[in-house]
């Protein structure tokens, strides 16, 4: 279970989450909702290590994940090499190619194993780096705005991916602005509006969720 | 017309000198600079790293190479030959401009392939090894033959503590026929050559890259 408590994050002045308390359950998929500047991609900056919080704690046992909104694969190697390289260089002794083409067979795009990352579409990019993420074994993924930019059938796509990874038992906190794509997908969904939870639900329990929630925008 | 391809041969054998100070000097700002632009982000060197980059760029390279030549030997009591106190005083100075070429390129590089090596938990020396800097060099390139051809014009100036390079032979060679013209033009012409030759080699560096 990943712990959230009493979670505090200035920028300078500005607090940017305001004492964030959360328990997210294994193998659940919480989204983040809220307007821009709300905190949604701090509180997810948070619990991977890439900011400092100012106080409170996170806790949380496994390794995580994390999937940025802009994809940040590493432009001079190939798929492939995205794939492989951090897991060679944290174990030497397995065969990360088999498992990166058997990872790329399954999310379809096996064919571009020798591609670059500037060689493929918003969609592909997408696969490759939710695949990249998948290379290390996670038990939580965090994803940063994994729709934007892309068209409604490659959001379709992204749900697809999405619960193809929740069947590995995956938890997943997701941080989008976009509301009918986490009612779609997420177990729970958390508002965070000017830094703090304005609304905590799960969307099965209400008969218009995304009505629900734009009440609170 | 003998006269002329003797003349040339001789200004010519300068070249020895000049390509030894260019390679040595360079090898050393690419080492040196490659390690300051580096340990830079370490905030125990931070302010070293800032001061040398600053007096390097901020002095007379004149005033270095005659520093480490004739200061040294009082200083630190090392007679340095003149291609030793060549190839440093322009392997220090090479070094501050390429950290700062390097500095340009790694903060023009997204912040997100830093946190993407971070996440992936990359140990720092791969990320910086196989992550950050090639996608830097392929970045900075030009600057750098920039850098490359600068430095091959700043080894004229090891002329001025004896060094026989190809500027010294041409000045010798004028001051024995008492015509400036010829000699000079013959160094140029080496000095040209040289720089094309460096131009074609970043050309083809660029041309090499692997991705758009």
């Amino acid at each position: 279970m990943l712990s959230i408590h009493n979670l505090c994050k200035k920028f300078g002045l500005i607090e940017v989450l305001h004492t964030i308390s959360l328990n997210i359950e294994n193998e659940s998929i919480v989204g983040l909702a809220g307007p821009s500047g709300g905190g949604k991609s701090t509180l997810l900056r948070c619990i991977q290590r890439l900011e400092s919080p100012n106080s409170g704690s996170i806790s949380f046992k496994g390794k995580s994940g994390f999937m940025f909104q802009d994809f940040q694969l590493f432009p001079h190697m190939t798929v492939l090499e995205n794939l492989t390289y951090a897991p060679r260089i944290n174990n030497k002794t397995l065969d990360h190619a088999a498992h990166a083409i058997r990872l790329l067979t399954t999310l379809g795009i096996a064919n571009k194993a020798h591609s670059f990352p500037h060689q493929l579409s918003g969609g592909q990019k997408q696969r490759v780096a939710l695949a990249r993420s998948l290379m290390m074994h996670p038990t939580l993924l965090l994803c940063d705005e994994p729709t934007s930019g892309l068209d409604v059938a490659t959001i379709d796509d992204v749900v697809e991916l999405l619960n193809f990874v929740r069947k590995m038992g995956v938890t997943m906190v997701i941080a989008s602005h976009d509301l009918d794509f986490l009612t779609r997908i997420a177990d729970r969904i958390i508002l965070l509006k000017g830094g703090a939870i304005v609304v905590d639900v799960q969307p099965k329990d209400l008969t218009n969720p995304i009505q629900h929630l734009k009440a609170y925008y | 017309m003998e006269g002329l391809i003797k003349d040339i041969l001789l200004i010519g054998s300068g070249i020895l000198l000049t390509l030894e100070l260019l390679i040595g000097g360079l090898l050393i700002g690419i080492l040196l600079g490659t390690l300051c632009a580096i340990l830079r982000y370490k905030k125990i060197f931070t302010l070293v790293i800032n001061r040398f980059i600053s007096i390097m760029r901020g002095t007379p390279l004149i005033l270095q190479l005659s520093f480490i030549y004739f200061a040294t030997p009082g200083l630190l009591g090392i007679k340095l030959s003149i291609l030793a106190a060549g190839i440093i005083t322009f392997g220090l100075n090479s070094s501050a401009y390429v950290a700062e070429i390097l500095r340009a390129g790694i903060e023009n590089l997204p912040k997100g392939q830093f946190e993407a090596a971070k996440t992936l938990q990359i140990p720092h020396f791969y990320a910086w090894k196989d992550i950050i800097l090639p996608q830097v060099i392929k970045n900075i390139l030009p600057a750098m033959v920039n850098e490359v051809i600068a430095l091959l014009k700043e080894t004229a100036l090891i002329s001025t503590i004896g060094g026989m390079d190809l500027m010294r032979r041409a000045q010798s060679v004028a001051s024995e026929q008492f015509t400036y013209f010829i000699p000079l033009c013959i160094a140029g012409g080496y000095y040209y050559g040289l720089t094309l030759l460096i131009e074609y080699i970043g050309k083809k560096m660029e041309q090499k890259k692997m991705y758009a």
